[in-house]
C-alpha cells in the first residue's frame, strides 16, 4: 500500500520519471480508475511534476481497468515515443474483499524505436461485462459472483481475444515463454494456458501475491517482470482486462531499461504492524484527529499559475555566480548578489541531499505520525527546508543522504484539492525481509 | 555610524497583567488592565499619551487587525496608533517603535502595549492558518516544538556533545525557570518540577519533551516612554532609560543559503552585536547583569546564551550545569520564569521582558530581587531558527 501523502498522480509520476532521464517522449499517457481529479487532467499534472515541455501532447485514460494496455497498444499502433504511466490507489472499505486484495502501485512504459520488445500481434474485445464497478455513488469497488465472471471471461474474452493476438503475431500458443494476463478472477488463466497449450505462469498472479491487485497498472507492472524473466527472442503474452481484453504478443528483442528495477522493488517496503495503522492510511476508519487537524490547507489558483510548475517540478534558479536555490527570488539569497536578475531554472527534483538539520515532530497534524522534517542541502548550493518520508525504522540523521519523492503536500478535504510537492526520502528503500 | 538611542528614552510606567488560561477577560480587558497599572506607575492620565504602538502577533484571534482594537479599549482618542507584528518579537517591535519616536522628538510621551488572546483556540501552542500562498505550496507545516527542535540536533552535531549531556542541560533551563516562576505572582505555571520529570517527560518534537516547552497564555503588558528631562520633571530622579533597542531580520540566507549549520541563530548574534554598541557595552559576560530571553524552548535559551556572547561558543551547557545563569547565578536568567513559566502570549512577551528588567532596575523585584542590578538585556525572537525576526534590548538607569 502507499503511503497517506501518494495518489495515483505520484505513483504514475514516479514510475515515469526514469523513463524521462534522456529524452522528453512525444507524448505523455496517464491511466488509473482512482485519478483523484475528475476534472483536471492528471496528464498535464504529471507534466509538470516531471517538468516535461509543455508541447508534449497528453491525454487521461479511465474508467476501465485495462486503460493502461489500451494506452500503450494505441502508443505501438502509432509508433510513437511515448510514456504511458498507469496508477491505482482504490478505495476499499473493510469487510470487503478488495480491501485485503487491492494494492496501491504504478507501471510506466515506454515506447518507441530500437531494441527492447516487440509488438508483434494483438487482438482486442470490446465487451461491457460488469464483473465489477465502482461508481460516484459506490467508489468502493463492487464484485459480482467469481464463478459467472470467470465463465465469461474465460469464454467470451479470454480465450477469442488471445488466440486471435497470436494468430495476427503468426506464432503458435506453445511459443508464448511468459505470460502477463490480467485475471478478473483467479483460476482464469489456469483454464486458458491449459486449452490453448501454454506452459508459461503468470507474472499478474505473482504480482498479486506481492503487491495485491493494482488494478490499471496490474498487466503493465506484470509486463515489466515477464519481459526482466523471457530471455532475448523469447515470446511475452499480454493481456489487460475490463469492459473488454487487449491481447499484445512481444517478443523480446533486447534488455529494457527499468523493467529488472520492478521486480525488484517487490522485495522492498515496510511492513505494517498494526491493523488501525492500514485501516488509518487506507481510509478504511474514520479518525478524529483532533483540533490541530482543523486548519485549512487552501490553495490559489493564480498563484499555482504563477509559480505552480515550478513548485510541482522542483524548479530552483542558479544565479550568475552558479549558486542554485529554492524557490527562485528576485534578488537572489546569494549574499555576493543584491540585484535583481534572472534565474536559470535548475531542477532539484533528480538531485540528492544531505540533510542539515532534522526533528521528528510528533505535535503538528499529520495523518502518519510522526512529521519528520529539516533543512536539506543539495550539492549545488540549494538548501531547502523539506518533509521528509519513507521514514526508517532508526529515524533519519544529520548527514543522511537523501533522494527526492513527489508527494502530496497538501490536503483540502472541504474543497476536494490537493498540493503536490517533493519530499526527501532515505536513498535505498527497505528490504522486506523474512519478517 | 548613528548615535543610537542611548539614554534618550526613559520608562516611566509599566504594566503586565497576570499571564495564563484568561477565561475570564477578553483582549481589550487584558490591555485596560496592563495600561491602567502603567498609568497608574506613571502617575499620568490616559490623555497624557501622544501616541501609540500595538503589538499582536496573530490578528485572526481575538484581537482583530489595524490599530482599533487597542484605541477603543484604551479609548484613545484619535491620537496615532499604529499596530504593529513581527512574529514573537512583536513586543519589543511596539517597544522599539514607540521609542523611537520619543527618541526623534514626534512626541513626549508614548505608549507600547502588546497583547494576546490565544486560549480562546481551544488547545496548547500557535494554532496553524494557510492562506495559500507560495510557501504554502512547498513549505513544510512545522510546528513550533519541531522547529527549533532542530537546534539541539545541530547543535549537538558541531560542538560533539552527546544528546543526552545536552538533554541534561536543556532540562536544567527548565527546572531553573520553574524554580524562579513559582516566585512570580502573575506567572502562569507557578509549579517547581523536578528534573527527572522534565527529562522523563512525553516527546513534543525529539528531543523537546513537552517540559522543554513552553505553552502559550492570554496576557498584555505595556511601557509608557518619555525622554528622561521629562522623567525627571515627574518626580524620577533616576529613570530608567533604553541603553538600546536593536532588531535583525534574516534574509533569508539560514534557510536558502548553505553555510549555516543549524546550530545557532544568526539573527540574535547580529542584533546582539548592535545592541552591544548601541549601549556601549564592550563585556557583556562582565556588563549584563540579568537577561529575560526568549527561551521559547530549552534548547533556544541554551543556544541564545552563546548568541549573546555570555558564554563561549559550546559552553553553554556547561555553564547551565554550573549554575551561571540561575537566579543565584552570575548572570540571572529568566528570573520571573520565562516565556516557560511566566507565560508567552506572543505579542506581549517581549513587553513582559522589559516589565521584569524594569523592576529589578528599580529595585521591585520583591522576593526574586537581585542586587546590583546595571544593565539588564531582553531579547525576543519571532519565527524559527532558520528564519527569524531577533530582537535585543538593554535597560539601565542614568542618574
Amino acid at each position: 500500500m502507499a503511503g497517506w501523502d501518494e495518489d495515483p498522480l505520484t505513483m504514475a509520476a514516479e514510475a515515469a520519471r526514469v523513463l524521462i532521464a534522456d529524452s522528453p517522449p512525444e507524448a505523455l499517457r496517464f491511466a488509473s480508475t482512482s485519478a483523484y481529479f475528475t476534472d483536471r487532467g492528471q496528464a498535464g499534472a504529471m507534466l509538470d511534476i516531471l517538468a516535461l515541455p509543455r508541447h508534449i501532447r497528453t491525454s487521461d485514460a479511465a474508467n476501465s481497468r485495462r486503460a493502461g494496455t489500451s494506452a500503450l497498444l494505441e502508443a505501438l499502433l502509432g509508433q510513437r515515443e511515448e510514456v504511458i504511466a498507469a496508477a491505482e490507489k482504490r478505495e476499499t472499505v473493510p469487510g470487503n474483499s478488495a480491501n485485503l486484495s487491492f494494492g496501491d502501485g504504478a507501471a510506466a512504459v515506454r515506447t518507441g524505436v530500437g531494441k527492447g520488445a516487440q509488438l508483434l500481434g494483438h487482438a482486442t474485445i470490446t465487451h461491457d461485462l460488469v464483473d465489477r464497478y465502482s461508481s460516484r455513488e459506490h467508489p468502493a469497488s463492487y464484485s459480482y459472483e467469481e464463478r459467472f465472471i470467470r465463465e465469461v471471461a474465460i469464454a467470451e474474452l479470454l480465450l477469442p481475444a488471445i488466440t486471435a493476438a497470436l494468430d495476427n503475431a503468426g506464432i503458435a500458443a506453445g511459443d508464448i515463454a511468459q505470460a502477463a494476463v490480467a485475471e478478473p478472477a483467479g483460476g482464469c488463466w489456469a483454464a486458458v494456458s491449459r486449452k490453448l497449450g501454454i506452459a508459461a505462469s503468470n507474472h499478474c498472479a505473482t504480482l498479486e501475491e506481492q503487491a495485491g491487485d493494482l488494478g490499471v497498472a496490474h498487466p503493465l507492472y506484470a509486463l515489466g517482470m515477464a519481459l526482466t524473466a523471457a530471455a532475448i527472442g523469447e515470446h511475452v503474452l499480454l493481456v489487460g482486462f475490463g469492459s473488454g481484453v487487449d491481447a499484445l504478443v512481444f517478443r523480446k528483442d533486447g534488455e529494457i531499461p527499468g523493467a529488472a528495477e520492478m521486480a525488484e522493488a517487490l522485495s522492498q517496503g515496510e511492513r505494517l504492524e498494526r491493523i488501525t495503522r492500514f485501516l488509518s492510511l487506507t481510509g478504511g476508519i474514520e479518525m478524529d484527529w483532533g483540533m490541530r487537524a482543523e486548519f485549512a490547507q487552501k490553495a490559489q489558483a493564480t498563484v499555482l499559475e504563477r509559480v505552480g510548475r515550478d513548485m510541482a517540478g522542483f524548479v530552483g534558479g542558479r544565479d550568475s555566480l552558479g549558486n542554485v536555490q529554492f524557490p527562485k527570488s528576485s534578488i537572489p539569497v546569494n549574499p555576493a548578489l543584491n540585484r535583481p536578475e534572472e534565474l536559470v531554472d535548475v531542477r532539484l527534483a533528480e538531485e540528492n541531499g544531505t540533510i542539515v538539520s532534522l526533528t521528528s515532530d510528533r505535535l503538528n497534524f499529520t495523518p502518519d505520525p510522526p512529521f519528520d522534517f529539516g533543512l536539506v542541502q543539495f550539492a549545488n548550493g540549494a538548501r531547502v527546508l523539506m518533509e521528509m518520508v519513507d521514514r526508517p525504522p532508526e529515524g533519519f540523521t544529520i548527514g543522511q543522504e537523501v533522494c527526492m519523492r513527489p508527494r502530496i503536500k497538501s490536503l483540502n478535504r472541504a474543497l476536494g484539492f490537493r498540493t503536490y510537492f517533493w519530499k526527501a526520502a532515505p536513498v535505498a528503500r527497505p528490504q522486506l525481509g523474512d519478517a | 555610524m548613528a548615535s543610537g538611542i542611548r539614554d534618550k528614552v526613559a520608562i516611566v510606567g509599566m504594566g503586565c497583567t497576570r499571564f495564563g488560561e484568561r477565561w475570564d477577560i477578553g483582549a481589550d480587558g487584558l490591555m485596560v488592565e496592563a495600561f491602567a497599572e502603567a498609568l497608574a506607575d506613571a502617575g499620568l492620565g490616559s490623555e497624557q499619551i501622544e501616541a501609540a504602538w500595538v503589538g499582536n502577533a496573530l490578528d485572526d484571534i481575538n484581537v482583530g487587525n489595524s490599530a482599533l482594537p487597542a484605541a477603543h479599549a484604551l479609548r484613545l482618542a484619535r491620537i496615532p496608533v499604529t499596530r504593529v507584528e513581527n512574529m514573537c518579537a512583536t513586543g519589543t517591535e511596539a517597544l522599539r517603535g514607540a521609542a523611537y519616536a520619543v527618541a526623534s522628538g514626534a512626541v513626549d510621551i508614548a505608549l507600547a502595549i502588546g497583547v494576546e488572546k490565544l486560549k480562546d483556540t481551544g488547545y496548547g501552542g500557535l494554532p496553524l492558518r494557510t492562506k495559500g500562498v507560495q510557501n504554502d505550496l512547498w513549505m513544510p507545516y512545522g510546528s513550533a516544538p519541531g522547529t527549533f527542535a532542530q537546534l539541539a540536533h545541530a547543535y549537538s552535531a558541531r560542538h560533539g556533545i552527546d544528546s543526552k549531556d545536552l538533554k541534561r542541560a536543556m532540562a536544567h533551563v527548565s527546572w531553573k525557570s520553574h524554580q524562579n516562576g513559582a516566585k512570580a505572582t502573575k506567572a502562569h505555571l507557578r509549579k517547581p518540577v523536578e528534573l527527572d520529570t522534565i527529562l522523563n517527560a512525553p516527546l513534543i518534537a525529539d528531543p523537546l519533551g513537552v517540559l522543554d516547552c513552553c505553552g502559550v497564555s492570554d496576557g498584555a503588558a505595556a511601557a509608557i516612554l518619555t525622554t528622561p528631562e521629562i522623567a525627571r520633571s515627574l518626580g524620577i530622579a533616576s529613570p530608567v532609560t533604553i541603553k538600546a533597542i536593536q532588531l535583525a531580520a534574516s534574509d533569508g540566507a539560514e534557510m536558502q543559503y548553505g553555510a549555516w549549520d543549524g546550530a545557532s541563530v544568526p539573527t540574535t548574534q547580529a542584533a546582539a552585536r548592535r545592541a552591544y554598541a548601541e549601549a556601549g557595552i564592550g563585556d557583556p559576560k562582565r556588563e549584563i547583569d540579568m537577561t529575560e530571553v526568549h527561551d521559547c524552548f530549552s534548547i533556544t535559551e541554551l543556544v541564545i546564551m552563546e548568541d549573546l556572547g555570555l558564554s563561549d561558543p559550546g559552553r553553554a551547557p556547561a555553564d547551565i550545569l554550573d549554575g551561571r545563569y540561575d537566579a543565584e547565578g552570575a548572570i540571572p536568567c529568566q528570573l520571573d520564569g520565562g516565556l516557560k513559566c511566566f507565560g508567552h502570549p506572543v505579542g506581549a512577551s517581549g513587553l513582559r521582558m522589559a516589565y521584569e528588567a524594569y523592576n529589578q532596575l528599580l529595585e521591585r523585584g520583591g522576593e526574586r530581587q537581585r542586587p546590583n542590578i546595571r544593565h539588564a538585556l531582553t531579547h525576543n525572537l519571532g519565527g524559527a531558527p532558520f528564519n527569524s525576526v531577533a530582537a535585543v534590548a538593554i535597560f539601565g538607569r542614568i542618574d
